[in-house]
């Protein structure tokens, strides 16, 4: 049997879409300060908007398209009606899952956007972790033309690129996804007990803490309720700082428990810490074959299964960005909402968020998408231009979380940079993003 | 006081029998009945019936208790009764505990075993998957979620850091896995009776737990295997030639744990047995160069080349080179060298928790070994290694 939702594939989702404002100074302070985002290119004589901002024009606003502004969104027959049946599938829910976006040159004060999206894909029924659903990839063309200046629309030049992914989703019962993890292979739990809770507790809290005697200054791992150093039953704990090298490791071939499976052989490594101690951990984010003693390494965090996250260890080098940490607070969620003018219920309305299989309301994709921005041009700086942003979205950020941003340059060349970036709560990670920009000076582009 | 003085026991207590049943992986009976087999097989060869026990010892790790196998091999009452923790650590503390009870008259005819399925039922080496949340279980936890979980990867562990700290590479095992595969080959009991192995044979096998190749680890085996301890003075009534306890010593590190001993010192031995080994030769009043043959134990070998230096048969970091060119197998005729583990060891005859190299010691001093060592009067016997462990000087009177 044919699956009637590929016919939409390469159909239009907004044909002579229109921005229903021309970019401006007060949404871009808006913005700016929902993110806290305090770039000095956004501001003042000369100022862009911020590229992560570029969803916000083209958003349909309240109503989405039936109030003051209705048509101006463009939204297509097609577009829809491919909703109003996943709707009728019992596809009721949404949520983005992947933000992809290239920026060709800045937006600036005045200019007005214009679009066409079409409808990439329509994917078959997949099982996901918040129920089964289908997922729906537009691209979109934006061009903008400098209407205060006089311009026309047909003078409208590209500026963006921008594909977007939602999931439209029967949300699954709750027991029906325990369910499905007590099938899958998880990995050894660690022992807790009255002892070590405080580590547990740690890690629960995005820190990995050592105990120090407080008698004899020993700092001492693993933990144990005495110092065996002078047998004081004394002690605080202290958060690492995260800097460490590979002491000893191993390379695991056989057996490999289920859950090692997907990444085997796997590598099993003895950290050194900076401050003395040593722990057994992974080093991710390098081939098992490549560990090495010596290899200078930092803290993270990887969530391995909804009850698991392990503090784990990644290559450190120059090229790590500072980590940038960011409360979740119900404010930052619904200001940051409003601010990219994105108005679905489930960013603002606790109640409706219930209704739709969600515990509270969670950040919007367009927000994750700026806060990935502003850390990294936080670290760049005013002179660096954003060139793209890659977002896919895992765990939901909700009030009460607290996102932790790491990054770490992945690729030069030239004055381009290519970032890896990942946003995580204590639940896992939140968005895994790439981020592209080049260090060249404004000045050239402005002077073309 | 005897990390720091000779102790009085060396001499006071003796092996009079020695009996073990057959190794197999599938062993098709249960583990007492192993057990209870090995018992009566170490009573023959003493020339004792189960109604002279008056002691029983094993490991913690065994299922089989002592009034089990009282009560299945006919043995009556017991005045001594004792286990010894942390798996193979045990094996020589076994008859220590006897030792102690023979010269103290606790008891007067103990018998030390250990008997199991570990290949056809439990096998180590598939590797832990949850531990309860006592003191033990949470050492252990700190390794497990990140997949660290078998006997190799955490022998492994300690093996990396000294091929690193030596400028080594995983070849500098391979002598000590041709040797203990040589000496199997002329045992007709060994699983490894007729299958010698080559340097190249060593290279060539996959890897289990890198640096650790599979020719690196030992035979997981059901068996069981049972010694008889007495006073020195009933076991020259008995059958064969007294094999005399000349020092015992337990052995446990600073900052020690169970297999996970990686947060102290620098990784490159095993301070548990620089512990045993100073016992041993402080009481026995032997030195290295006294040993004829010793049976050191070989669960993985890279523990092997560490133990040859926490002896001091040579130098820290030169066990490679120690054991490099057939220096440690039987008919070396050059300079150096010591036969070791003439009975093909855990690699190549039997992994019987050390239990089977204590046997095979008292073989070599009575002058009945496959791969016999002549005239050997001194044998130096180790028992678990990466663990709090134990260790034997054997002699003849």
């Amino acid at each position: 049997m044919t699956d009637t939702f590929q016919a939409y594939t390469g159909r239009p989702a907004a044909v002579g879409g229109r921005a229903l404002d021309p970019v401006n100074a007060p949404m871009i302070r808006h913005w700016c300060e929902a993110m806290g985002d305090a770039n000095a290119a956004y501001t003042g004589p000369g100022a862009v908007a911020p590229p992560a901002m570029l969803q916000s024009w083209t958003m349909g606003g309240l109503g989405n398209g039936t109030g003051p502004g209705s048509g101006a969104t463009g939204r297509s027959a097609a577009y829809d009606e491919l909703l109003g049946t996943l709707d009728a599938a019992g596809f009721t829910s949404v949520v983005a899952t992947d933000c992809e976006q290239e920026y060709l040159r800045s937006l600036r004060p005045g200019q007005r956007v214009l679009y066409d999206s079409e409808i990439e894909s329509v994917s078959a029924e997949k099982t996901t972790a918040l129920g089964v659903g289908r997922f729906v990839t537009t691209r979109t063309d934006l061009r903008a033309y400098d209407e205060a200046a006089g311009e026309k629309p047909e003078e409208a030049v590209p500026v963006a690129t921008h594909r977007f992914r939602i999931l439209k989703f029967r949300p699954a019962a709750r027991e029906v996804n325990e369910a499905a993890a007590g099938e899958r292979a998880l990995r050894p739990r660690p022992v807790v007990n009255r002892d070590n809770a405080g580590f547990w507790a740690g890690v629960a809290e995005g820190e990995l803490r050592f105990q120090r005697c407080t008698d004899c200054g020993t700092a001492r791992f693993p933990w144990l309720p005495g110092c065996n150093a002078c047998g004081s039953d004394a002690w605080t704990a202290e958060p690492a700082g995260g800097a460490g090298t590979v002491y000893s490791y191993v390379v695991v071939h056989h057996p490999v428990p289920a859950a090692f499976r997907g990444s085997s052989p796997y590598a099993v490594a003895l950290v050194e810490l900076d401050e003395g101690v040593r722990m057994v951990s992974n080093v991710l984010g390098l081939p098992a074959a490549e560990v090495r003693i010596g290899l200078p390494v930092r803290l993270d965090f990887e969530r391995c299964d909804e009850e698991l996250t392990l503090p784990v260890f990644r290559p450190a080098g120059p090229d790590d960005l500072p980590p940038l940490r960011i409360p979740v607070t119900r404010t930052l969620i619904v200001a940051g909402a409003i601010a990219s003018r994105d108005y679905q219920d489930v960013h603002h309305d606790v109640e409706l968020a219930h209704a739709k299989g969600a515990p509270d309301i969670f950040m919007n994709i367009l927000t994750s998408n700026g806060l990935v921005g502003r850390y990294v041009t936080d670290w760049a700086g005013p002179r660096a231009r954003l060139t793209g942003i890659s977002v896919r979205l895992g765990v939901p950020a909700h009030p009460g979380d607290e996102l932790t941003f790491t990054g770490r340059v992945t690729g030069r060349d030239g004055p381009r940079l290519t970032v890896a970036v990942t946003g995580r709560t204590r639940r896992g990670a939140h968005a895994t993003a790439t981020v592209r920009l080049t260090l060249d000076d404004l000045t050239a582009e402005e002077q073309s | 006081m005897s990390l720091h003085r000779a102790d009085t026991l060396g001499g006071r207590a003796a092996v009079a029998g020695i009996g073990a049943t057959e190794f197999s992986k599938d062993s098709g009976r249960s583990e007492l009945k192993l057990a209870v087999e090995a018992v009566h097989a170490a009573l023959d060869d003493a020339g004792l019936r189960p109604q002279d026990v008056d002691g029983l010892v094993t490991f913690t790790m065994d299922t089989n208790p002592e009034i089990t196998v009282a009560q299945a091999a006919g043995i009556g009452e017991l005045s001594f009764f004792s286990r010894i923790h942390y798996g193979g650590g045990a094996a020589c503390a076994t008859v220590q505990q006897a030792a102690l009870a023979v010269a103290t008259g606790i008891a007067e005819v103990v018998v030390c075993y250990r008997a199991f399925n570990e290949r056809s039922q439990h096998r180590f080496g598939t590797g832990l998957m949850s531990r309860q949340a006592s003191a033990e279980g949470v050492a252990m936890g700190w390794t497990m979620p990140y997949g660290l979980l078998t006997p190799a990867s955490w022998v492994a562990l300690h093996a990396q850091r000294y091929l690193h700290s030596y400028g080594l590479t995983p070849d500098a095992f391979a002598p000590v896995a041709v040797a203990d595969r040589f000496h199997a080959a002329t045992n007709p009991a060994a699983y490894f009776y007729r299958r010698p192995i080559t340097l190249a044979d060593h290279a060539a096998s996959r890897w289990i737990v890198e640096p650790l190749r599979l020719l690196d680890c030992c035979q997981e085996t059901d068996g069981g295997q049972a010694l008889v301890v007495t006073t020195p003075e009933r076991a020259r009534d008995l059958r064969h030639t007294p094999v005399v306890i000349a020092a015992a010593a337990q052995g446990a590190g600073r900052n020690q744990e169970a297999m996970t001993s990686f947060y102290r010192d620098g990784l490159t031995g095993l301070p548990e047995m620089g512990v045993v080994a100073r016992q041993l030769w402080r009481t026995s009043g032997l030195t290295p160069a006294d040993i004829d043959t010793a049976v050191l134990y070989d669960h993985f070998t890279p523990f092997v080349l560490m133990q040859l230096e926490e002896f001091g048969f040579c130098g820290p970091g030169e066990g490679a080179d120690f054991a490099a060119g057939g220096r440690l197998q039987l008919g070396w005729d050059g300079a150096g060298g010591l036969p070791v583990n003439t009975h093909g060891g855990q690699l190549g005859e039997a992994y019987l928790h050390g239990m089977n190299g204590i046997a095979e010691a008292v073989r070599q001093l009575r002058g009945t070994a496959v791969n016999q060592v002549p005239g050997a009067q001194r044998v130096l016997v180790t028992a678990g290694t990466g663990v709090p462990t134990s260790g034997l000087v054997l002699g003849r009177e």
